[in-house]
């Protein structure tokens, strides 16, 4: 079952969409039930808005323990997207500093474009580092659709894909079975349809 | 390299798709939902969904076609129209929207936009600012779909409208809407776009192909959206982004 | 003050035709008022380019093998092994003959009538089919039906042929959800010719997503209800109506072009078919005789490159010897020689058009001028009218519809 996390933040039926387009005979659930976590084989957590408000939404649903035993315990493969990649760092500093999931070291910090307008909308290109499991089948140079005004800084060795407007951020990540991507590939198409398959092909 | 992106506007009526002169004279252009697979498989960047219902069913009809567009159409859904609360603003997202515009709402009351920010990101929040002439001649902010003249200056009200916190404006030329004759208002546009640090999608008066360019490279938009020309020519979003390549800008091609 | 992203951007330049006043292909010879052409930085087409993928980088060798495989999975498992969209021209032609005494393949082979076939055509056709011993379906929507499609579709996009578009896309498969057979095969693929964004480089799908990209025009038939007169309802409509997803999912409907397995050569094919079926080449409104295999079927195509011409500045001419540059058979100059000679010319085939759809040709020309692509601008002061084909006087007789 694919567990699509619903904290109150995001366009969960897209998510739901895309992935029900992809899974085959595989069930798509979206839910805030930590005990169906248990049951899931791939997690997911989507997301638009606000760090700040994304963490409080998963501290008051009580999503955080049971996220993290599912993911970095129990090591089921997780997605996160957009938001979702970002509150995975130690820190965000979208109005002021607020702790994340800290499953990854890192910051959400602002883009720094040199003067082009933020949020960062549209669809840009994505420069894939290396044949990573999330990117089988997609051209190394793609375009994805991204709407953020913030990224995700992390240690060089989890990004597995980078994205260039001004400056040059993080566009995907994975450590271990947590794979991340800033873009939104539930609304990127054919090459986001398939990196969600690819998602899915990877098993516990 | 961020692409410019190219946008059909739908606006629908009682659950057809309608399309407008100024805003007035409404003509039936199609079944909303085989249109979006249309230019789906065009390759439009994006699809900006406008209701001009004017009953609860009609509404409701729009909640259900959005719900059936996010089933099988995996590009951005900007949905707008009568949106004037933050429970408004939920059911839309819930149905399947990606992003929101909202318009007559938020000049009644300006902090709308930032309670809609708060709770669903900026970058989801699009102000669109239907900009007429008044009876001098002055571009002013209109309302109730252009029906209403304000004393609001179109760069007045997007710069305030982006310090509160609005992710993208959509700046729509209603005099020019639907005439397929002049394009853009490019000294309007370029005002706006100088004037704020967020994107701004421009909107009305689309004839020709060169009118997306000249948006673009004139006006300074980041995106261009049309509806008249994809109904009633022969142009479609993937020419347009062919058009645009050849002309050196860079867009999402094939 | 925030600056857009579009700084430094250059035009691409191609190839400049002074003569003309359009960009065109340093290689070919078509002009920028093509749909979604694209020049590179040295003016080369991406129709060009293509079609050396498909000389050079193709495996069709390997293609060829992968067809056999392809078609093992569906041979004698269901009533007929395929579906084979048929119109009676050299592609179809080819693609009925190919499938059936190549490969062995029992077809289902049927064909969407649009209204406007020629006698030439249809001897053909009856030719073909009784050679090759064929199954063979036809349907033919009411002409009251067809007029308005046409009317709304020409004043709309410039373009009356949208029923015939859909139609003939439909239908196939339609056809394979009745008679429970998912495999469609089409002819020739759109990387042949098209700039779409269709390549060589993989084996194309035929399917609801490339009819939305460019065949309907970008109407679909529960758009075209609402556009028409009250009594047209969607019943009437149902023949252009594109099966639903699910539908065709759970059929597992393949429907694919045999030109991804073999490469296509329109010219070598048109003379297989003669050889091997009889069939017979003959002439059109518009192109040099030696074209004799293209187009030959409809009563229309004339009239089809002229609003082309009206509206882009290029005819048939100009797209057929842009194929015989690519494969090396003629060079710029006897091209551009041809062009001149025949592009552009008011087809006779006009007046009866006009009378059926009971439209002046001042309004013809004016609906087809508000569709013009820009750069080009026509000049109807420079027009010069066609001579009338062999078997233009039969017409009115065998569309019925003489008084």
């Amino acid at each position: 079952m694919i567990f699509i996390v619903d904290y109150g933040l995001g366009n969960l039926l897209s998510v739901a969409k895309a992935f029900q387009e992809v899974s085959g005979d595989k069930k798509v659930a979206v839910s805030r039930n930590a005990k169906e976590l248990e049951t899931a084989t791939h997690i997911v957590l989507p997301g638009v808005g606000n760090f700040v408000t994304g963490m409080r939404y998963l501290n008051d649903l009580e999503l955080v323990e049971p996220l993290t035993v599912q993911v970095v315990q129990k090591k089921k493969p997780f997605l996160g997207i957009c938001l979702g990649m970002q509150l995975l760092a130690e820190v965000g500093e979208e109005s002021g500093e607020t702790s994340g999931l800290s499953w990854i070291s890192g910051r959400a910090r602002r883009l720094r474009t040199g003067g082009l307008k933020i949020p960062h909308i549209g669809w840009n290109d994505v420069e894939i580092m290396n044949p990573y499991p999330l990117f089988q089948g997609i051209s190394r140079s793609r375009e994805f659709y991204f709407v953020h005004s913030y990224c995700l800084d992390c240690p060089h060795e989890y990004v597995v894909a980078r994205c260039t407007y001004g400056d040059t951020f993080t566009a995907a990540i994975q450590k271990d079975n947590i794979y991340a991507t800033q873009f939104h590939p539930e609304k990127s198409r054919d090459a986001g349809l398939k990196l969600l398959k690819n998602f899915l092909s990877i098993s516990c | 390299m961020l692409k410019v992106r190219v946008i059909p506007v739908l606006l629908l009526k009682e659950g057809r798709m309608v399309k407008t002169i100024k805003f007035s004279s409404y003509r039936d252009v199609g079944d909303p939902l085989r249109t979006i697979r249309v230019y789906d498989a065009q390759g439009a960047d994006e699809i900006i969904f406008l209701d001009i219902s004017a009953t609860i069913d009609g509404r409701n009809q729009l909640l259900g076609i959005i719900s059936a567009c996010a089933r099988e159409c995996f590009i951005p859904l900007t949905v707008g129209g009568g949106i004037r609360s933050v429970e408004e603003a939920r059911k839309v997202f819930a149905a399947g929207a990606d992003r929101i515009s909202v318009s007559t709402a938020v000049v009644e009351n300006p902090s709308l936009i930032n309670n809609l920010a708060n709770n669903f990101g900026n970058a989801n929040i699009v102000v669109c600012i239907d900009v007429k002439l008044d009876n001098e001649g002055v571009c002013r902010v209109s309302t109730h779909r252009a029906t209403r003249i304000t004393q609001l200056k179109p760069v007045v009200w997007a710069c305030e409208a982006a310090e509160r916190g609005a992710g993208e404006i959509l700046l729509h030329f209603v005099d020019r809407e639907g005439t397929m004759e002049y394009g853009y208002d490019l000294t309007l546009l370029s005002e706006v776009t100088h004037a704020v640090s967020i994107p701004v999608i421009a909107c009305g008066g689309v004839g020709n192909l060169q009118h997306f360019v000249d948006g673009v490279r004139i006006g300074g938009a980041s995106a261009v959206a049309a509806a008249s020309i994809f109904h009633f020519t022969d142009q479609s979003p993937i020419k347009a982004h062919s058009y645009m390549n050849g002309a050196g800008l860079p867009v999402c091609l094939a | 003050m925030s600056t857009s992203i579009c700084k430094d951007l250059k035009t691409i330049p191609p190839f400049y035709d002074e003569a003309i006043k359009m960009k065109t292909c340093s290689k070919c010879c078509v002009l920028e008022t093509q749909d979604s052409i694209q020049f590179d930085a040295k003016g080369v087409c991406n129709v060009c380019k293509q079609v050396e993928v498909k000389k050079n980088t193709v495996d069709w060798v390997g293609r060829r093998k992968m067809l056999d495989e392809f078609i093992a999975h569906y041979r004698g498992k269901y009533q007929y092994d395929c579906i084979i969209p048929f119109s009676g021209g050299k592609d179809s032609t080819y693609t009925v003959w190919y499938l059936v005494e190549v490969c062995k393949l029992k077809p289902l082979v049927v064909s969407f009538n649009h209204g406007f076939f020629r006698p030439q055509h249809l001897e053909n056709r009856n030719r073909t089919l009784n050679k090759l011993g064929v199954d063979f379906l036809t349907f033919l929507p009411s002409w009251k039906i067809r007029r308005e499609l046409m009317l709304e579709s020409f004043r709309r996009k410039g373009d009356f042929c949208w029923h015939c578009h859909s139609g003939c896309y439909v239908y196939p498969v339609q056809l394979a959800v009745k008679f429970h057979v998912p495999l469609i095969f089409w002819g020739q693929p759109d990387a042949e010719y098209g700039s779409y964004g269709y390549t060589y480089e993989e084996i194309q799908e035929v399917d609801e997503r490339q009819f939305n990209r460019f065949i309907n025009l970008g109407i679909t038939a529960e758009d075209m209800v609402g556009m028409l007169p009250e009594w047209i309802t969607m019943s009437d409509l149902a023949p252009f109506q594109y099966p639903d997803r699910d539908t065709l999912r759970a059929l597992k409907v393949r429907s694919v072009h045999l030109g991804s397995f073999i490469p296509w050569d329109p010219r070598a094919m048109a003379q297989t078919i003669h050889k091997e079926l009889g069939w017979k080449f003959d002439k059109v409104e518009g192109i040099p005789e030696e074209y004799g295999w293209e187009k030959v079927e409809c009563m229309f195509t004339g009239i089809r490159d002229y609003l082309k011409y009206i509206k882009r500045g290029f005819g048939r001419t100009r797209h057929l010897v842009s194929i015989d540059i690519r494969e090396g058979r003629k060079n710029r100059e006897e091209a551009l020689s041809l062009i001149e000679k025949y592009d552009g010319k008011r087809p006779a085939s006009l007046d009866l058009f006009l009378k059926l759809l009971d439209i002046t040709e001042e309004e013809f020309v004016s609906i087809a001028i508000s569709h013009c692509v820009a750069p080009y601008k026509h000049d109807t002061s420079k027009t010069v009218k066609g001579e009338p084909l062999w078997d233009h006087d039969q017409w009115l007789d065998l569309l019925g519809m003489r008084e």
